[in-house]
């Protein structure tokens, strides 16, 4: 038997070993990620960002190793438990945004939140102030195939955030974005974490975009290279400073 | 050459789809040529071989139906090899020819294998009872079977050709789906629908039988009036363009008022679906609703069922059948990426089944009142 995590870690690794199709995207990885931090994993493309991150979501079950969630082992749970998980504790920003396209832009983000049980009214409550934190609150009845890329990645951004769920994962979530917008949406995500005491996992091949986390870890070819590297303080983005009370449904 | 190297990478969807193709030319193409057999064995100046001839159109329609519903859905069914092909260069206008010339291949070798059988029986290996539907003892002109088979794979090489959109045939270029109906295609339907419901009440009305009834079915249905007929092909028609914006009625009032997630998603999906399931659903009811009515009536009609109909409406109700399965497969590919999404949300596969269940139920309803009401309009005119 493993021994247990530390307390203070939210997210604790040991060890883990994934393939796809037998090339090996994950060879040993071991990490802890403590509650209400930011993390920043960076590393080129094809170094196991995403991998790491989904195996860290319980997305992908992994091969080696273990995973660890509050002190609950994630690697032994069956299908369901990880989708219950998913549903009730993880929020996922993608490098695409991912929205069901038949629903509006209000019923994408309060849709998580009516899949945990949530009423309408609480889940379009909260699902309208995450709109308009995020500047599309105008686009909310339209339908994504109506918006642009960016409006499409902010309302996946109020997804991932709407039921303020403990730890949020974003991999790539400023791939589709301009500059100017992806560090808007950066700063909301960060601040919001901060603001909400979230734990956040951002993956990134952009070293630039370090400076909104509070630690980095790098990955090459799945593998760390560098131990936890604290970012200096004066270079990370601080929380917002009264950030507005959002009605979020925080189970 | 090239095909041949893409065809070696064939999956067993993709096989099925070229062996149904290749089946139904060759079914059609049999049609075709007992057409003939029969107008070289006739006398010369009888109306019957044009009739006959005609008969093979809705065989032919079928095929070209099925072939183009299939030939749209290969950029979403098989997205890599649209991909490669594009990498390496191919246009959308050859990509188009490739889908195209893949199907006309198949319908080829259907038709070359049913010619093969037609001649090798016209070889006095065929009993007498068959001599007169292929035309043995007569000299066959080597012009007349090769125009005529050549017809399967033109049209259905065509229809597909028409059916692959350029926009979807290059990868990541497809067009975002509507999910609303122009008023017109709301409002023509109607039309029909309320004109044919008219003419079939003029046909019913008390003292109709005084009109005659001077209309010669097919199929040994016997006589109706212009009036039902006309009323029938109103409605008919009618109906079937009404199928689609029916659906995506259904999937509104599905999500109608506060709904939970299962009837947001079933709803929804239904309504931007109802475009692209429409059209092949509505010709499956209409073939199913016209094949029933058929059987009704040879059932209280003792002597009047007919070898030849059925088989051409089982080739018409397997390729309209046919259609649905791969449009419905076209769509399950399209929305793999969504499915993916709300998994990875934490939706429980449970529910996104209880939401294509739902669906299901919706779009059987609505499908059982507009097949219903069609059936019902055709029997009401052979009374």
């Amino acid at each position: 038997m493993s021994a247990a995590p530390p307390d203070n870690d939210v997210l604790w690794a040991r060890g883990i070993v994934k393939s796809h199709h037998g090339t090996p995207a994950l060879r040993g990885i071991s990490l802890g990620v403590r509650e209400g931090e930011v993390l920043a994993v960076t590393g080129p493309r094809g170094s196991g960002k995403s991998t790491l991150l989904a195996c860290l979501s319980a997305q992908l079950p992994v091969d080696e190793g273990e995973v660890w969630f509050n002190s609950s082992p994630v690697h032994t749970l069956t299908r369901a438990g990880r989708e219950r998980l998913r549903r009730d504790r993880f929020g996922f920003v993608g490098s695409e945004p991912h929205l069901v396209p038949e629903l509006t832009a209000r019923e994408n983000v309060a849709l998580p939140l009516l899949l945990a049980g949530a009423g309408n009214k609480a889940a379009y409550t909260a699902a309208d102030e995450w709109l308009e934190r995020l500047d599309v609150g105008d686009v909310g009845r339209q339908r994504p195939d109506r918006l642009v890329q960016s409006q499409r990645q902010r309302v996946s951004v109020a997804r991932a955030l709407a039921p303020l769920p403990p730890v949020v994962f974003a991999d790539d979530p400023t791939a589709p974005l301009h500059r100017e917008a992806a560090d808007q949406v950066l700063r909301i995500l960060t601040s919001a974490a901060r603001s909400h005491q979230l734990t956040l996992v951002l993956a990134t091949h952009d070293p630039e975009l370090v400076r909104f986390a509070d630690r980095a870890v790098a990955l090459v070819d799945g593998r760390l290279t560098a131990p936890a590297a604290p970012v200096p303080r004066g270079t990370a983005v601080s929380a917002a400073s009264g950030a507005s009370a959002v009605t979020a449904v925080r189970r | 050459m090239f095909y041949l190297r893409l065809a070696r990478g064939y999956r067993v969807p993709d096989l099925g789809r070229w062996l149904l193709t290749a089946l139904a030319a060759a079914v059609v193409a049999a049609f075709l040529l007992r057409s003939l057999g029969r107008a070289m064995s006739d006398r010369i100046g009888d109306a019957d071989p044009l009739v006959r001839l005609l008969w093979c159109l809705p065989p032919l329609a079928a095929v070209a139906w099925f072939a183009a519903v299939a030939a749209r859905a290969v950029p979403a069914r098989r997205p890599e090899r649209i991909a490669g092909l594009t990498a390496a260069g191919a246009g959308s206008r050859r990509i188009r020819t490739l889908i195209a010339g893949e199907v006309a291949l198949a319908c080829t070798l259907g038709s070359v294998l049913t010619l093969l059988v037609f001649l090798v029986l016209r070889n006095d290996i065929a009993g007498p009872s068959l001599a007169p539907d292929l035309g043995m003892g007569v000299p066959l002109p080597a012009a007349a079977p090769v125009t005529l088979l050549a017809l399967v794979p033109l049209t259905a090489g065509l229809a597909a050709a028409c059916a692959v959109p350029a926009t979807e045939a290059r990868p990541g270029g497809r067009t975002p789906h509507g999910t609303g109906f122009a008023a017109w295609r709301i409002a023509l339907p109607t039309g029909l629908v309320v004109i044919g419901a008219a003419l079939e009440l003029i046909a019913l009305r008390p003292g109709a039988a005084a009109d005659g009834r001077p209309v010669h079915l097919p199929a040994g249905l016997g006589t109706t009036s212009t009036a039902a007929l006309g009323g029938w092909a109103a409605g008919a028609l009618g109906l079937a363009l009404l199928t689609g914006p029916l659906l995506a009625w259904a999937g509104r009032l599905l999500a109608l008022g506060r709904p939970t997630p299962l009837r947001l998603l079933a709803g929804r999906g239904l309504t931007a679906q109802a475009p692209r399931l429409g059209a092949p659903l509505a010709v499956l009811t209409l073939a199913v609703a016209l094949v029933l009515t058929t059987v009704r009536y040879w059932i209280g009609t003792p002597d009047s069922a007919d070898a030849l109909p059925a088989v051409e409406a089982c080739l018409v109700l397997g390729c309209t059948a046919a259609a649905v399965a791969v449009r419905l497969a076209e769509v399950r590919s399209d929305r793999r990426d969504v499915a993916e999404a709300l998994l990875r949300l934490g939706t429980s596969p449970r529910l996104l089944f209880g939401a294509v269940a739902l669906r299901t139920l919706a779009v059987g309803t609505t499908l059982l009142l507009t097949g219903g009401a069609t059936a019902a309009l055709a029997a009401a005119g052979l009374r």
